[in-house]
């Protein structure tokens, strides 16, 4: 078993590999599944390390929970 | 090595593909104007035109568009054709603070050759013609034209290089506009006030870079032909014509001596003027000129203008924003670069480092009152440090997104503006506008600046990389 | 006695010949004493024909007495 993956935006440990390079070996691309961030293996370490990752980019699931919905879901009609 | 007069410059122009013969007759109305206009419709890098025919003169030669490109800008600098125009400003003024540059005065000119003292007619030496159909006549607008404090003659700090538009009302009498504000006016007054006529010499066909100082705003007590030798970085060479005392550029074609006549105004105007409009019709000075001086088969050189951009659009662009520059940078270092090329900066783009809020708000101000400023920026745009202000789509970004409205844009009321600005009411006065298009910097806070985009980080390495796979033209 | 010459600007007959072109019979530059127009025999009609100029830019010795003094003319300084 490989160590954990943590996402470098929000730090969740709930991420999962998304997929691999059709030619095998050469990257993977991984997704959070908290705030939906996806990155690829072989991308610069500010995008791949949780520790450099650009801190004005931080996003948790907190946030986008209280960020806003566009467009509104309008209310249902009754038929 | 610079170019010592108009023959040598129009040289390397042909060498290096820009100048058209036209060897065709031409009539001096309309087809002289007509073809100065049409070559600014063919974008920025055209031409200088040579009319070697015009119908009714004997062997008369019309020079125009000579400054009209950024190519023929750059070859008056000496630099390659194709040199970028941010780079050929920060060159500009690279030479600017070298001022003063030294001036080598000599002994003989070719422009003494011919020499008329008695029955002058100006239309028989000066292939003369109307510009635009508004104008009220024939008009000289690309001369050097000298003067000096009569009260402090023997004082060269006050002698004045400058350029203003003539109307040659007849054989030897000529309507001038020396607007107020100008060094030229300085003179006049003290002449007037004696009530005596004020020297002129009046210098046609120049080198281009004393045509490029006599249209630029420096300083009442710098000197135009120092200003130029630190241009050309070399020695400019000038001598002293006899008739009036005055110096002038050793390498003119043509120099016509007189004076203006003390406390007289005649009707003058209107002539369609670098605004892209006409400047309506007003009392002003008159010239009477005693003495012709001109080399063999000389070359006549006027400057078209029309509605921008033209000519006069290069003329007085980088030469226009590079002393703002200088004097910017004297009370801010923070300034980056200074774009002043609209109209002669009624619009003027400034790049700065915004040290805290308010910051670049202040530096607005300080160009409404530096002395070109305060006659000529209309609207002044501040942008971040980040930002090229040659660049306009970078600048128009800017706009569209550093800008609020509600905290970015100040109104000053009451000052003044250059008379000739259509817009101004009464003539002559003006509000004045600063858009700060910086990003908000502590304490001012609003809007969202925190996540602008920036080039991926390999960027200038791909830029290196593609410009070698380019295709070559 | 060949016919007056009217100005086309402000139509006056106080006119002149001012010059003849140096080649002689292609043209003549003609000046107007009141408005200090001067015109060429050889332009369009719309700037030679007093009829045809462009209205926008008649102009009339009295509009040019009242029009503006630039520079000012100072007071003499006493000596």
């Amino acid at each position: 078993m490989s160590k954990k993956i943590i996402c470098p935006r929000c730090e969740s440990e709930h991420t999962d590999i998304l997929t691999q390079s059709p030619v095998p070996g050469v990257w993977e691309v991984y997704h959070c599944e908290e705030c939906f961030f996806a990155w690829r293996s072989t991308e610069p370490d500010f995008i791949t390390d949780p520790a450099k990752y650009n801190t004005e980019f931080k996003l948790t699931r907190e946030q986008l929970d209280q960020s806003g919905i566009m467009p509104a879901v309008p209310p249902l009609k009754k038929r | 090595m610079a170019y010592q007069d108009l023959r040598t410059y129009l040289e390397a122009l042909d060498a290096e593909g820009q100048l058209i013969h036209i060897t065709e007759a031409v009539l001096p109305e309309p087809d002289i104007s007509a073809a100065a206009c049409a070559i600014t419709k063919f974008g920025d890098k055209t031409p200088a035109l040579l009319f070697e025919n015009i119908k009714g003169y004997t062997n008369a030669r019309i020079a125009m568009n000579v400054h009209g490109s950024w190519c023929n800008h750059a070859l008056m600098l000496g630099m390659p054709k194709d040199t970028p125009l941010r780079e050929q400003f920060f060159e500009f003024v690279r030479r600017y603070q070298t001022y003063p540059g030294k001036v080598e005065e000599r002994d003989s000119a070719p422009w003494e050759e011919v020499v008329i003292e008695d029955d002058i007619n100006l239309f028989d030496i000066l292939p003369l013609f109307r510009l635009n159909h508004g104008d009220a006549g024939f008009y000289i607008d690309k001369a050097a034209i000298v003067s000096r404090d009569i009260t402090d003659w023997d004082n060269p700090a006050t002698q004045n290089v400058g350029m203003y538009r003539l109307q040659v009302k007849g054989k030897n009498r000529i309507g001038i506009q020396p607007a107020s504000a100008h060094d030229i006016a300085l003179h006049l007054k003290k002449a007037e006030e004696l009530g005596e006529d004020l020297p002129i010499a009046i210098c046609i066909g120049n080198d281009p870079l004393i045509n490029t100082v006599a249209a630029m705003p420096i300083l009442y007590n710098q000197s135009e032909y120092a200003m130029a030798g630190a241009l050309a970085q070399e020695a400019y060479p000038v001598i002293t014509a006899k008739h009036t005392g005055l110096q002038v550029p050793w390498g003119s074609e043509i120099v016509l001596e007189g004076k203006i006549l003390s406390r007289v105004r005649e009707g003058e105007g209107p002539f369609g003027e670098f605004t892209g409009h006409y400047s309506g019709a007003r009392r002003m000075p008159v010239i009477e000129i005693t003495k012709v001086s001109h080399r063999r088969n000389p070359l006549y050189e006027h400057l078209y203008l029309g509605q921008p951009w033209t000519e006069v659009d290069y003329f007085i662009g980088i030469n226009t924003s590079a002393p703002l520059h200088v004097q910017l940078k004297e009370a801010f270092p923070e300034v980056q670069a200074v774009n002043a090329m609209y109209t002669h900066g009624l619009v003027v783009i400034v790049s700065t480092k915004v040290r805290y809020g308010g910051f670049a708000k202040g530096v607005g101000m300080r160009v409404l009152t530096t002395p070109h400023g305060l006659g000529y920026a209309k609207v002044v745009i501040v942008v971040d440090e980040t930002i090229d202000p040659f660049n306009l789509p970078q600048v128009m970004w800017a706009l569209s997104t550093k800008f609020n409205p509600q905290y970015d844009l100040v109104t000053i009321p009451g000052l003044s503006i250059l008379p000739l600005d259509p817009a101004s009411d009464p003539a002559g006065m003006s509000p004045k506008l600063i858009i700060d298009a910086t990003t908000p910097q502590a304490p001012e806070k609003h809007g969202h600046y925190s996540q602008e985009l920036r080039d991926p980080v390999s960027t200038e390495a791909w830029v290196e990389k593609l410009r070698e796979l380019m295709p070559k033209a």
